[in-house]
């Protein structure tokens, strides 16, 4: 069990969303950076829709009353009974214990621990919808029970550096163009793909608000039939201001999108803190579908080796590094 | 028209135009129900809204080209989108439709007419988005028609069925809005412990039936318990 001693901010519990409900009205939710929640899973031996602690800038405090194996992820400061440890590694932690954690860069945050979170499953997930009160923010005082690992010495794992996602430094994403790509003037897109876009304090896990060029529409005007909302859409309200929909968006909505987000790029997204910048680039949905496949194959190879199921090896070929997988028996 | 566009590289949208229709939003649903019914190993879920609906899918095992493809050759049959009539009993004004004088007054009626107007049509319900358990129903009479609040209430009670615009319908949960309310529904229309989680379903029809406030509270603790 652990309990959250201080909540600077607001922190909750998140796993990959509720699926398949979208056609109730019922948003998907889920953490807000899928790739920082995933491998801090996999860190700590976990399947990857395990709940997570999903946690913002001024970070958490919690003490564990029994011992138990974790790992943080994102750009975090992670200090456990005033000993300062590293993100982006699993390691143990014995009753009594405190841990400390809170973000240098980027906005979000993830506490992962060996068997996951006990929580109240609602419509087939644990994540927190505050608005129809499907959970709420974890608060100090609340105990949290840990699930059954089935092997508790999973600590002392690591990301390889090179695996670390780079969510951080360069802010371009890449989109994918409409769907209603005809409520636009061509200067109005040349706009939005040749601008940067700051975030803007009012961004929450609905959706973040951005500030920069107008975009103009189309004299088809800004208001559409109701239509089906997707992650990373790019909505475009008459004042010209873009907002990005992610994880806690509603399921349906008014307003003309000029772009969608590709899935390999959310995590980027939700990384942005208010004041940074953001820039669109369109790619070729061939590209696209290329990427996300080649990131899920690392994905898979990483929990993998992670699980001691296949072995990671650094080898040197004409004196460069590389880094290779294997499955089967150790060497 | 049929039209098919991409929502990045998760998902397509297969939209028959931008119009408010029950034939083409039938057909919408035929389809929806049809994907649902082969359940394909890509298929994460399918949203339909009033004339498009999205198939979202996981890009690692099929490609928008393919999703495409698929649903070209989809067959679907919209005699099988059969909506049934489901009641929702209102208590019409006082605490549960503190707006509804209002509304009277707006449109130069009585609070019975309106009362009367609102629950006379058998409203269809095109489908469910926005919010958890929210029914997009068409059919409103426009004599009853009445703009949103400028200041939108912070707290409005799940149940509360209010008119905006030419629109009409019930919060399912608690949330801040803007809608005329004009009456309550003491069903808990939204209740995510059951399966389906909302009381009404895309295609249906509902119809108000108007009760006092003493039938109101016996059937709220039944839906809701004694808290």
């Amino acid at each position: 069990m652990i309990e959250i001693v201080a909540t600077p901010s607001p922190a909750m519990i998140q796993d990959l969303g509720r699926v398949g409900y979208q056609k109730f009205g019922v948003p998907v939710s889920g953490v807000m950076d899928e790739v920082s929640a995933r491998l801090a899973n996999y860190l700590v031996g976990n399947p990857d829709n395990y709940p997570v602690i999903e946690f913002t800038v001024g970070g958490l405090i919690l003490k564990f009353h029994s011992s138990s194996v974790f790992a943080v992820t994102g750009e975090a400061e992670v200090i456990l009974n005033d000993y300062p440890l590293e993100p982006w590694k699993s390691y143990w932690a014995k009753r009594g214990d405190v841990l400390k954690v809170r973000l240098r860069k980027g906005m979000y945050g993830y506490i992962a621990f060996a068997g996951g979170i006990e929580c109240p499953r609602i419509l087939g997930s644990c994540s927190t919808y505050m608005r129809a009160k499907f959970g709420r923010p974890l608060k100090p005082g609340d105990r949290l029970s840990l699930g059954y690992a089935i092997l508790t010495g999973k600590a002392g794992k690591s990301i390889p550096r090179e695996f670390i996602p780079n969510l951080w430094g360069d802010k371009t994403v890449r989109v994918v163009l409409g769907p209603n790509i005809e409520h636009f003037t061509a200067q109005g897109i040349r706009t939005f793909l040749s601008s940067e876009y700051e975030v803007t304090p009012e961004s929450d896990r609905m959706g973040y608000r951005l500030e920069g060029p107008k975009i103009e529409h189309s004299e088809r005007g800004a208001g559409i039939v109701t239509e089906p909302i997707p992650l990373g859409a790019v909505q475009v309200p008459a004042n010209g201001k873009p907002i990005i929909m992610l994880a806690d968006r509603q399921t349906t909505g008014g307003y003309s999108k000029i772009a969608t987000i590709i899935r390999a790029d959310i995590p980027k997204v939700a990384q942005t803190r208010p004041g940074e910048k953001l820039k669109f680039r369109p790619i070729s949905i061939q590209k696209a579908i290329e990427d996300l496949r080649r990131r899920e194959i690392t994905m898979k190879a990483l929990r993998k080796a992670l699980n001691d199921e296949w072995f990671l090896y650094r080898i040197k070929v004409v004196g460069k590094e590389f880094l290779a997988f294997s499955g089967g028996c150790r060497p | 028209m049929l039209t098919i566009r991409l929502l990045g590289n998760s998902g397509v949208l297969i939209s028959f135009g931008e119009v408010i229709d029950e034939e083409i939003n039938k057909r919408i649903h035929a389809i929806a129900q049809a994907i649902e019914k082969d359940k394909p190993g890509w298929l994460i879920e399918v949203v339909p809204a009033y004339s498009s609906l999205a198939i979202y899918y996981d890009p690692t095992l099929i490609t928008h080209k393919e999703v495409i493809s698929y649903v070209s050759g989809l067959k679907f049959n919209v005699e099988d989108v059969k909506g049934r009539k489901i009641e929702i009993p209102v208590a019409y004004g006082g605490e549960f439709g503190p707006d509804i004088e209002f509304v009277a007054e707006h449109n130069g009626l009585t609070v019975d007419d309106v009362i009367e107007i609102h629950s006379k049509p058998l409203y269809r319900v095109y489908f469910l988005g926005f919010l958890p358990g929210f029914a997009y129903l068409g059919g409103m009479d426009e004599r009853i028609a009445t703009p949103r609040l400028e200041k939108p209430r912070t707290k409005v009670p799940a149940g509360s069925v209010g008119i905006a615009g030419k629109q009409t319908g019930w919060y399912a949960i608690e949330s801040p809005g803007g809608w005329r309310i004009i009456g309550r529904t003491p069903l808990r229309t939204f209740n995510p412990e059951r399966v389906p989680p909302s009381i009404v379903l895309p295609g249906d029809y509902v119809k108000f039936v108007p009760i006092d406030e003493k039938e109101f509270w016996e059937i709220y603790r039944e839906e809701w318990g004694n808290d």
